[in-house]
């Protein structure tokens, strides 16, 4: 159809509707470029990207839900240098693509005062070299692999124990036990390989051998064949380089297929609540890592995990610790620094050996945690116990694991 | 080599056949949608989730074992299904494919996004029928082996509904040549519902099943649907038993690619079967060259 060409009258009321969508424009852009401006001067902007979608949704939920509890906190005794706290996040979607997108645009768009790292290593990867390109320094909670820091970069500030020290004591409890063989499977992305470098390291220090070593993929669900080739290597130890939902399906296939070992140990999956729901009994003696428990004598554990089972109506994970401990990292950091001034930030960072709620804080010269011990922990009767060390312990190990057949 | 044992073999193979066997109930129905209204439905994983989250929310509140609840959550889904068609789909039929592909594609989205508000983005698992059978050496998987089981039967059971009786032979009539079928005095639009339904539900019961072998959330249905979209094209587009066939191929093909590769491997098998059968048969295995 063609359009009728316009009357006069209509005519002149297109031209007062089209000047007035111009001004309501203007007014627009205007407010887009004061707005900002205005929050600046008042509150101090820490930005993070988490995910809060995708395969890491589940812990970066808590990662932030921990960073939360930090800003109300602050800002609850007064704020920071006297000014308020004001916390910009996005999704990440899981994707270190979108992670690196995200940190560039809070730091170039959204102007903020202060960066915190994403959760799980490979997204991290991705935004500390944005950070670094920029010069701002990132105080990186959830993220654990070495690799991170081998880049020679200066603004990225760890909290986590590393990923290649994780088995750490796992292994040497199996050593203890006169256990040899070991399988190792880890999915392809850097902190579950970085896992998996410290096992194979850590394995040929103490003597022991590694049977059996696969890689799968961020999406793999089903683990039968694997397990299948598994059980035809008769290893001891069964030790995974794996995030929660991996390490969950895993051990219930393990279990449709009758694998057994005396040791399962998982990262990040047997360390969270989520994987006793999901698993029921099954997930009883399975072992694990933790970077924290909201049972461990530090300052601060008991009230925070007390006031964030109020306020989210579940136990805080180590997801949410850290999430809590990187924001008094912060504060420690800008009130050493007495500014947000990036330089003086990060010159305060490097110098900083504090405890926080989340443990101790001190790093090298290249920004790597080198202050806080890994924990093991174990699944006993339905919870979650610290194991190894056995000075922080709150349960004793049990060792064998359970045969499936005499459950 | 180890993995030539007969023993391995043999797990290897009844792993295969039973992953295979849900994966032809998921894409038989996709294939069904399309063959009868030329629609590709993209939300028919999430159909699948819905039937997942479903048996979730039964076992969780009601404490309903997730073999009991396929009675509730497969008929509520064919009902999901029926009105979908005709409220939504039936708008999109006959019209160019782009129009069904967004108009399915967008339902897709919303009914993610609604999943994520309800349930969150944390993945679920129903803690029920774990382990397996011992059979001398040999352990099935107790979930595996009955989701196997069940979705044999239900795809079975639907075939045989399309081909015995009247109203299956009304929907392949539909199928063939929906004018002539109107003509033939069949009510085109109510045989469309039916199907869409029909389909739904059959995802729905995949839904359940898969419930209790792997962990979900309500983004999920990627890997399903686009292995599906490899079965329905290796099975042959719009041909019920090709998807069977073209199903528990797949699954076969995963299971050894993960036992003498790698399991990283097993998840490029789909397409790498997919590129092999067009180049062999491009019209699929069961398909028919149309002009």
């Amino acid at each position: 159809m063609v359009p009728a060409a316009p009357s006069g009258r209509l005519k002149e009321e297109i031209i007062m509707k089209r000047r007035l969508s111009l001004s309501v424009l203007f007014s627009l852009i205007l407010a887009v470029i004061i707005f900002p401006a205005v929050t600046q001067a008042k509150d101090i902007v820490v930005g993070t990207s988490v995910a809060l979608t995708g395969k890491y949704a589940r812990t970066g939920q808590e990662q932030l839900q921990g960073f939360q509890m930090w800003v109300d906190e602050v800002n609850a005794r007064g704020g920071l240098l006297g000014r308020k706290v004001k916390l910009v996040h996005y999704d990440d979607e899981s994707k270190p693509e979108t992670g690196a997108k995200l940190y560039e645009k809070l730091i170039t768009d959204d102007k903020v005062d202060l960066l915190i790292g994403p959760y799980s290593s490979d997204v991290t990867m991705a935004a500390s070299t944005v950070a670094e390109k920029y010069h701002f320094p990132m105080v990186s909670s959830g993220a654990s692999a070495t690799e991170i820091w081998e880049r020679g970069y200066k603004n990225t500030f760890g909290l986590y124990t590393l990923a290649e020290t994780y088995m750490d004591s796992i292994l040497e409890f199996g050593k203890s036990k006169g256990l040899k063989k070991i399988a190792l499977i880890y999915e392809n992305t850097a902190f579950p390989r970085g896992v998996a470098a410290g096992v194979k390291d850590k394995a040929k220090k103490l003597g022991m051998q590694v049977v059996f070593e696969e890689e799968y993929g961020k999406a793999s669900t089903d683990f039968s064949s694997m397990i299948i080739k598994i059980k035809s290597r008769k290893p001891d130890m069964v030790i995974g380089g794996s995030y929660l939902p991996d390490s969950t399906a895993f051990m219930r296939q393990a279990k449709e297929n009758r694998l057994f070992a005396k040791i399962f140990a998982f990262a990040v999956g047997p360390g969270l609540p989520d994987f006793g729901q999901n698993l029921g009994l099954d997930a009883e003696g399975v072992m694990g890592n933790t970077q924290w428990e909201p049972t461990l004598k530090l300052p601060g554990v008991k009230e925070f995990a007390e006031k964030y089972n109020q306020k989210y109506g579940h136990e805080p994970g180590y997801h949410a610790g850290g999430g809590y401990g990187t924001g008094q990292v912060l504060e420690a950091a800008v009130k050493k620094a007495g500014s947000t001034d990036p330089d003086k930030v990060r010159a305060a960072l490097f110098a900083l050996d504090i405890v926080t709620t989340f443990g101790r804080f001190k790093v090298d010269a290249t920004g790597k945690q080198i202050g806080k011990p890994a924990y093991a922990v174990q699944w006993l009767a339905g919870e979650r116990h610290i194991v190894l060390p056995v000075e922080a312990a709150t349960a004793k190990a049990a060792y064998p694991f359970k045969d499936w057949g005499k459950r | 080599m180890e993995l030539l044992e007969p023993e391995i073999l043999l797990q290897l193979l009844i792993g295969g056949l039973l992953a295979g066997a849900l994966y032809a109930l998921l894409a038989c129905g996709l294939n069904l949608i399309f063959g009868v209204m030329r629609v590709i439905n993209l939300a028919h994983a999430e159909l699948m989730l819905i039937g997942a989250f479903g048996a979730y929310v039964l076992f969780h509140i009601f404490g309903l074992h997730p073999l009991a609840s396929l009675l509730i959550v497969v008929p509520a889904i064919f009902f999901v299904g029926y009105y979908l068609q005709r409220f939504l789909i039936e708008r999109v039929v006959g019209r160019p494919m782009l129009t069904s592909l967004l108009a399915t594609y967008g339902l897709s989205i919303i009914l993610i996004n609604l999943g994520l508000l309800l349930f969150s983005a944390d993945f679920k698992s129903i803690p029920a029928l774990q382990g397996s059978f011992l059979i001398d050496e040999l352990a099935v998987s107790k979930p595996r082996a009955t989701a196997g089981l069940i979705s044999l039967l239900l795809t079975v059971g639907v075939y045989q509904f399309l081909e015995r009786t009247r109203l299956g032979k009304a929907i392949r009539a539909v199928s063939e040549h929906a004018q002539v079928a109107a003509i033939c005095g069949i009510d085109v639009r109510q045989i469309r519902m039916l199907t869409f339904g029909m389909a739904a539900a059959m995802a729905g019961a995949a839904g359940v099943m898969l419930s209790v072998i792997y962990s979900f959330w309500p983004g999920s249905g990627v890997d399903f649907i686009q292995k599906c979209f490899a079965i329905i094209i290796i099975g042959g587009m719009g041909n019920f038993v090709g998807a069977f066939y073209g199903g528990i191929l797949l699954g076969v093909v995963e299971a050894f690619v993960g036992g003498f590769i790698s399991t990283q491997w097993a998840e490029a098998a789909a397409y790498l079967l997919l590129v092999t059968v067009l180049l062999i048969r491009p019209t699929g295995l069961k398909g028919v060259a149309r002009a």
